[in-house]
């Protein structure tokens, strides 16, 4: 298919890796952080650590929006749920997130009238179908699903549909950033910029990596080529002794993003002063709600939640995973514990979380091989 | 209403929806009463797809969606798509490949 055959060509790929030796210098160690789940899952998907020289180390970043999504959000879900009027909508990996008791898949099995939905204008027809009951849809995702949820919340008011609410889980990209580059623990070299995210934001949200903390960001698509295309710009970035925000996804990403998305995600949402990420704590103004002309949709404000941080297991360590602390092999219950069966961490729920994509792709290789 | 990429969410493959993954689709007719477009994938599996952050589309564009929404019109990309341009592979490549 055009736009995706053409990016998994084998000899491209063997010529990019060799590209990539030729730019690394021997003795330095390389530390790249791919911030997005997709990339994370593409990675392992098609072996691409395998191509890498020894000293470059991929780290995987929190952008997997299933994965930060904390146990008390899920118990704030459930309660919503579990109201006999309410039949309670969701994407398909959020309905196996752990809560503090129960995940919304355990829940359905328990009588609650939960659905999964692949889009929110799915929930929607759920709503329009069943005007005696309250549909409420669990939003969750990054600028790339935002616009979504916003444009189906305009939808919602302009066919005069009352029976159709939101519980905004939607996060924001660069807060998260921000607080990795503070994080005394982390020394990364560089970021493989998240491609569709991009495409919404567009580029320019990235430009305080390189100016305020000295490292080069090359937004990237998902295409093994994408990827090792997008390697090798960062490592000739440092190479050559430049820092700045690249564009390799050029073909999807405007410098600018979608206008239009960002108008409607202003439009329909506002910044929550502080938001809980699982592994990274709270963190200021890095999520959405919605804004006042839609507090109509909102089903926090309909509905007690509890409200409450929930600790995650002592077993989990899906924190150092997300912040690239720790391999998720070196987490104490990786795929004895914890697997994507019986999940006990948001990382191995979600097939783009670091965890669940190491654990289909790559369990039986901890040990990195010699190349 | 046609739907399809019924198997978005599966343990193996992820869940596009959730994971922020985007698909190209292509458009086969639009649906102008409703504000949305028919839309195909490679596999030939159609979903009918909102349009009104990419518009004008016509039938054969290509978008980029996710969560049934179009968030970018592949057709009028700032450059046309091009695999990443690179040099010959050399042996140490080819060890790398290995």
């Amino acid at each position: 298919m055009r736009f995706v055959d053409e990016f998994r060509d084998p000899g491209l790929g063997r010529a990019l890796a060799g590209e990539i030796l030729s730019l690394v210098e021997p003795g330095r160690e390389y530390k790249l952080m791919e911030v997005c789940g997709g990339h994370t899952h593409s990675i392992y998907k098609y072996g691409i650590d395998d191509l890498l020289p020894e000293n470059v180390e991929l780290v995987h970043g929190p952008g997997c929006p299933v994965c930060v999504i904390p146990m008390g959000r899920v118990d704030d879900g459930m309660a919503i749920a579990e109201n006999e009027e309410v039949i309670f909508t969701c994407f398909g990996d959020m309905m196996r997130v752990p809560g503090s008791e129960k995940s919304f898949q355990d829940a359905k099995a328990g009588g609650a009238d939960i659905r999964m939905v692949y889009s929110p204008l799915d929930a929607l027809r759920i709503a329009k179908a069943n005007p005696d009951r309250v549909v409420v849809f669990f939003a969750i995702g990054f600028e790339t699903t935002a616009p979504s949820t916003a444009l189906t919340l305009k939808r919602a008011r302009a066919e005069g549909i009352e029976n159709f609410l939101c519980i905004c889980n939607h996060v924001t990209i660069v807060p998260p950033l921000r607080a990795l580059l503070e994080s005394p623990d982390m020394r990364l070299d560089g970021f493989i910029g998240p491609g569709h995210v991009s495409a919404v934001v567009g580029a320019r949200p990235f430009e305080f990596i390189p100016a305020d903390y000295g490292r080069p960001l090359v937004i990237s698509g998902f295409e093994p080529l994408d990827i090792l295309q997008g390697i090798r710009m960062i490592l000739a970035q440092l190479a050559e002794g430049r820092c700045e925000v690249e564009n390799q996804y050029s073909r999807v990403v405007p410098y600018d993003g979608n206008p239009a998305a960002l108008a409607v995600m202003s439009e329909v949402f506002e910044l929550r002063p502080h938001f809980e990420w699982r592994g990274l704590g709270f963190i200021s103004q890095s999520a959405l709600r919605l804004s006042d002309a839609y507090a109509d949709f909102d089903a926090e404000l309909r509905y007690a939640t509890p409200g409450v941080r929930v600790a995650d297991p002592k077993a989990c360590q899906c924190g150092e995973v997300l912040k690239g602390v720790i391999k998720p092999w070196e987490c104490k219950v990786f795929g004895t514990a914890c697997t994507p069966e019986h999940a006990i961490g948001t990382c191995m729920v979600s097939p783009e979380g670091a965890c669940a994509a190491y654990y289909n792709y790559g369990r039986f290789a901890r040990e990195r091989e010699v190349v | 209403m046609i739907r399809a990429l019924d198997d978005a969410c599966n343990v193996e493959e992820g869940c596009i929806t959730c994971g922020d993954v985007a698909l190209p689709l292509a458009v086969i007719a639009i649906e102008e009463e409703r504000g949305l477009a028919l839309c195909e994938d490679e596999q030939g599996r159609r979903e009918s797809v909102e349009t009104a952050l990419v518009l004008p589309v016509v039938a054969g564009d290509q978008l980029l969606v996710h969560a049934g929404t179009a968030i970018q019109h592949l057709s009028r990309g700032s450059e046309a798509p091009r695999p990443p341009a690179a040099g010959a592979p050399g042996r140490e490549a080819e060890e790398v490949a290995r």
